[in-house]
């Protein structure tokens, strides 16, 4: 496989390199790398413990890696690393770490839109605290965002008054909001009752048509093979295989990849 | 019994309300003031910042408010250093006291109600806080304390609640309030029937009153309809607290 | 200080038993109650709530006052000469009327919380109504009573102070007598609010133990 090396690092994108970490005595991730160049979608794919869920963490640190480097947009991560000292791994600069999380839009498996806050107010909240957008300012652009994902009129609902998939369009709206220059998105629909589940995707896929970054862990196979450009099968806390999402899906090298493709159809 | 007598009685002890609502607002609010990073420090995960809260609210909870006072009250002119201080000014002055036994007293409780609330904050939605680049403080102020609130609404009402009733310990301290106006006058009239009975009619309607006020207040945070619930709900709910 | 160690330990003593004794009828008190809360008939229902909601209204000293103040004006016209009231029994009666009314409404809500099923099913085994009381809901309700009682009679222990107020020679008014005597009114109460500190301990581990021995599985 081609080893990435620093000097081909794009200056945009985020990279991980030689990412490990143990969770409850586990090695989830021994040793990831990863590249997300801009205007790319990378699926991330593989069966659930695999580590995929860790690795998309570890890249704006909401997870802190036991070990390995992470750049975002050329910038390198201040981290201390587990073995140097000994004790736990944890963040240096978490000024460079907030800045880094406001330009990478987050959606979650479980939505966590916050509970005491309207659709609107869940998408502003980020802009006006970390941006410093003045609130009215702010709430134009929640509108235009809610509008995007389908939701005008839904700006002064509360969370428990919406529906999963609402919810999860809202948090894309959330993270859409930061105007981010990457977007996570972590199991989205895997939270969702079946029958809406489309609506989030389509979203989603409207997104990937406008050339946004994205990195996906799904096992939506079918979705993952359609929006992405690229794809990454994990498997025991390794990229086991990763190409260009034509090549990825109609002729997998790996005999894992090719059963777990077989498995999920 | 002497209905006149509990009525005249009730009209009078009325003008002790406004010190007793004095007490219960003021240590309610420093006490508040007190517990909000005092439940955050109790909440954290290092030893060195929630051992010592833990010690505050233990020894605050496991003693009677009755001795917390008197201490205060009485046993801080022991000490040479206090007697000849600026803060003697206040110390000897009951009422100032009972202030700060009661939001030393409430904030422990209070303290350990936001605790729990904080603690029950699901881990996703401070992530969410996080991913989109707030800081601890942000969130703190924004998404842990507003949510965790609610939550414990109930158990904080009943500890609103519990500090009316525990300023009646004022009298002891020679303070006027609703309960010190109402030994006066038994000790002056000896009806203690008709006296004590109107004492506790007041109560009960101050403790109505917050009641209600509490439910709406539950009501409104929720910001929804909900289905007509019963008054005095809150006060009905066990005291969770006191743990 | 020295002199005052016996009269500590007999007001220890004093404490304990006060809150022994109260406690116990309490609870006894708020058993009868929860089950006339819980009852068929409307007005036993009603009563009960209303003795509740206003014992848990009113502050503790307001109800300690009138019962000993109370007791002692309805006594002594009842013998036709001053008697006052000993201070233990208008602890014990003013306790327990305070404790049965919050732990009525514990037991009431431990009741509720039993799903109606396993009456159901005591009954299609045949049992008779009370049996169904006294071998299904009474243990569970018990079990799950436990946290909140636990609180409850920690307050108790508290509480009993209160009676020095009107001259029981508990923990607190030995406390009181030192301090005005030795002049130390700092040690006193200090030595006081450990021995009270020691007492809520103590319940505190008691009902750890208790919870850990009958813990409901799944709670």
């Amino acid at each position: 496989m081609h080893e990435p090396t620093v000097k081909e690092l794009p200056a945009h994108g985020v990279r991980a390199e030689r990412i490990e970490k143990r969770l409850g005595g586990n090695d989830v991730l021994r040793g990831v790398d990863l590249i997300v160049r801009t205007g790319e979608i990378l699926s991330i794919l593989g069966s659930s413990g695999s580590g995929k869920s860790t690795l998309l963490r570890c890249l704006n640190l909401l997870t802190v890696p036991d070990s390995g480097d992470i750049w975002v947009h050329g910038e390198k991560l201040a981290i201390r690393s587990e073995s140097q000292h000994g004790g736990q791994a944890e963040i240096l600069d978490h000024r460079q770490v907030r800045r880094v999380r406001a330009s990478m839009g987050m959606v979650f498996q479980s939505f966590n839109l916050w509970p005491h806050m309207t659709a609107l107010e869940n998408v502003t909240e980020g802009p006006v605290l970390v941006k410093g957008i003045r609130r009215n300012a702010a709430a134009d652009l929640g509108r235009h965002y809610l509008a995007k994902v389908g939701l005008s009129d839904k700006a002064g609902a509360y969370p428990r008054h919406l529906s999963g998939g609402q919810q999860q369009r809202v948090a894309i709206a959330r993270a859409l909001a930061m105007e981010p220059r990457v977007l996570l998105f972590d199991e989205p629909t895997s939270a969702l009752d079946p029958e809406l589940v489309g609506e989030v995707l389509r979203v989603m896929a409207t997104l990937a048509d406008e050339g946004r970054t994205m990195v996906i862990v799904t096992h939506e196979l079918a979705f993952a093979r359609e929006v992405s450009t690229r794809a990454a099968f994990m498997h025991r806390g390794l990229i086991e295989e990763e190409s260009p999402s034509q090549k990825f899906f109609s002729s997998p090298v790996s005999g894992r990849l090719r059963s777990f493709l077989a498995s999920h159809r | 019994m002497d209905i006149t007598l509990l009525l005249t009685s009730t009209v009078t002890l009325a003008s002790g309300i406004p010190l007793t609502l004095l007490l219960t607002a003021a240590s309610l609010l420093a006490g508040l003031v007190l517990a909000v990073p005092l439940a955050f420090m109790r909440a954290s995960s290092r030893k060195w910042l929630s051992l010592p809260v833990l010690a505050y609210t233990y020894g605050f909870r496991g003693t009677p408010l009755l001795v917390q006072l008197f201490i205060i009250y009485y046993g801080l002119g022991q000490i040479g250093i206090i007697r000849s201080s600026v803060l003697w000014v206040l110390l000897r002055d009951p009422f100032w006291c009972c202030l700060l036994a009661f939001s030393l007293n409430s904030a422990a409780y209070t303290t350990e109600i936001f605790r729990g609330g904080i603690q029950a904050v699901a881990t996703g939605l401070v992530e969410a806080a996080q991913a989109v680049g707030m800081s601890p403080l942000q969130i703190k102020r924004r998404i842990i304390f507003p949510i965790a609130f609610r939550s414990v609404l109930p158990s904080y009402a009943n500890e609103v609640i519990s500090l009316v009733k525990a300023t009646s310990l004022a009298s002891t301290v020679t303070l006027l309030e609703i309960t010190g106006l109402s030994r006066k006058l038994v000790s002056e009239t000896f009806a203690p029937y008709e006296i004590f009975i109107a004492a506790g009619v007041l109560y009960l309607g101050l403790t109505f009153l917050l009641t209600g006020f509490f439910h709406a207040l539950e009501g409104r945070l929720n910001a929804a309809p909900r289905a007509k619930t019963p008054l005095g709900r809150v006060a009905l709910q066990q005291v969770a607290h006191e743990q | 200080m020295d002199g005052f160690m016996l009269q500590f330990v007999n007001g220890l003593k004093t404490t304990v038993l006060l809150a022994l004794v109260s406690g116990a009828l309490g609870m006894a008190l708020g058993l009868l109650a929860a089950a006339g809360r819980l009852s068929r008939w409307r007005a036993v229902s009603v009563m009960v709530g209303f003795y509740t909601t206003i014992i848990r209204g009113v502050p503790e000293l307001i109800i300690i006052l009138l019962i000993y103040f109370g007791g002692t004006v309805a006594i002594s016209a009842f013998f036709g000469r001053y008697v006052e009231v000993n201070a233990f029994l208008a602890g014990v009666v003013s306790l327990t009327v305070v404790f049965g009314a919050y732990t009525a409404e514990i037991f009431r809500g431990a009741v509720l919380s039993i799903p109606t099923g396993q009456i159901e099913a005591a009954r299609s085994l045949g049992l008779h109504p009370w049996q169904a009381w006294l071998l299904v809901i009474l243990p569970q309700m018990l079990r799950i009573a436990l946290p909140a009682l636990a609180n409850q009679w920690i307050s108790l222990v508290k509480e009993t102070s209160l009676i020095s107020i009107v001259g029981l020679t508990d923990i607190m008014r030995v406390a009181a007598i030192g301090a005005g005597s030795l002049r130390a009114p700092l040690t006193f109460y200090l030595a006081a609010s450990a021995l009270y500190l020691a007492l809520t301990s103590l319940a505190l581990v008691i009902f750890n133990l208790l919870e850990r021995r009958f813990a409901v599985p799944g709670r």
